[in-house]
């Protein structure tokens, strides 16, 4: 008989934002976030890791089937000497292309606890319409 | 007076070249060991990494730790070893959803490390927002830094 065991976490590192040789102007970090994605007959969920981040920093925008968060992280910098650094802070950003129609005015997003939660529900399947052909 | 005299056009002191030599040497090993220090400061490969920082009175331990669920929370000190437990909240069964992409890391943790001084262990804080955990221990008396004052006599 196989006891149970609970799953333990790996560690990931950050994977910084590739952007092609562009730097961000306000030279600070940008980080790919961690995210699982799922589908029901419902809609589509992303939830991406973003810690640090608050409601006021954070922008979801579906343009042309492009999916982008943007999470920004306000990071204090208070006199103090660094010890040990295993992280580095940033921002957050990634794009998704989504395949499926999206009802974009139900779209919603909310963060908890530095988890970000959108939500995209599918537009209503077409209906199969009947064409009648005429015929002259 | 020189005893010896090695200046030449194009013919420096062997014992300039020597030391030209070494410099070389140190340099290079100095950038590689930076170039790893940059790939990996501090790495330990345990779950969840950490900052840490101090000023004169407390030392800052700081983890980005989202999704976790804050109840399951435990940090505990012992002698001079900080450890953090938890786990994290869960997500819909497989069964009931079609996953596209699975990267976040779900289960349990536990990560303990060693202090660098000693602290007040009853006056340690912690505090958990937006999904960053921040403990503040207070250093304990005899490892602060004493500023002794010179009497002008």
């Amino acid at each position: 008989m196989t006891e149970v065991t609970s799953q333990e976490i790996n560690v990931h590192e950050k994977t910084p934002v590739d952007m092609g040789g562009a730097e961000t102007t306000s030279g600070g970090l940008r980080f790919s976030p961690l995210v699982d994605i799922w589908e029901n007959e419902q809609g589509l969920t992303v939830v991406a890791d973003m810690p640090g981040v608050t409601a006021e920093g954070l922008s979801v925008d579906l343009k042309d089937s492009v999916l982008t968060i943007f999470g920004k992280v306000v990071q204090e910098v208070p006199e103090r000497r660094s010890l040990r650094r295993e992280y580095e802070v940033g921002d957050y950003y990634r794009q998704f292309s989504l395949s499926e129609q999206i009802n974009q005015e139900k779209i919603t997003a909310a963060i908890k606890d530095g988890v970000l939660t959108v939500t995209l529900p599918k537009l209503a399947p077409a209906q199969p319409r009947k064409i009648t052909v005429v015929s002259e | 007076m020189a005893i010896l005299r090695w200046r030449g056009p194009g013919f420096g002191s062997p014992f300039q070249e020597l030391e030209r030599m070494r410099n070389y040497m140190e340099n290079a090993y100095s950038a590689l060991a930076n170039g790893v220090n940059q790939l990996r400061r501090n790495y330990t490969g345990v779950f969840p990494l950490v900052n840490l920082a101090e000023d004169e009175e407390k030392l800052y331990l700081t983890a980005e730790l989202p999704g976790i669920d804050a109840e399951s929370l435990d940090l505990s000190v012992k002698n001079d070893t900080l450890t953090i437990k938890g786990s994290t909240k869960s997500e819909p069964a497989a069964s009931e959803v079609n996953y596209h992409r699975r990267e976040r890391e779900l289960g349990n943790f536990r990560r303990s490390l060693t202090l660098p001084v000693k602290v007040q262990t009853e006056a340690i804080e912690a505090s958990f927002k937006n999904g960053i955990l921040t403990v503040t221990l207070p250093k304990a008396a005899e490892a602060r830094a004493h500023q002794i004052t010179i009497k002008n006599s």
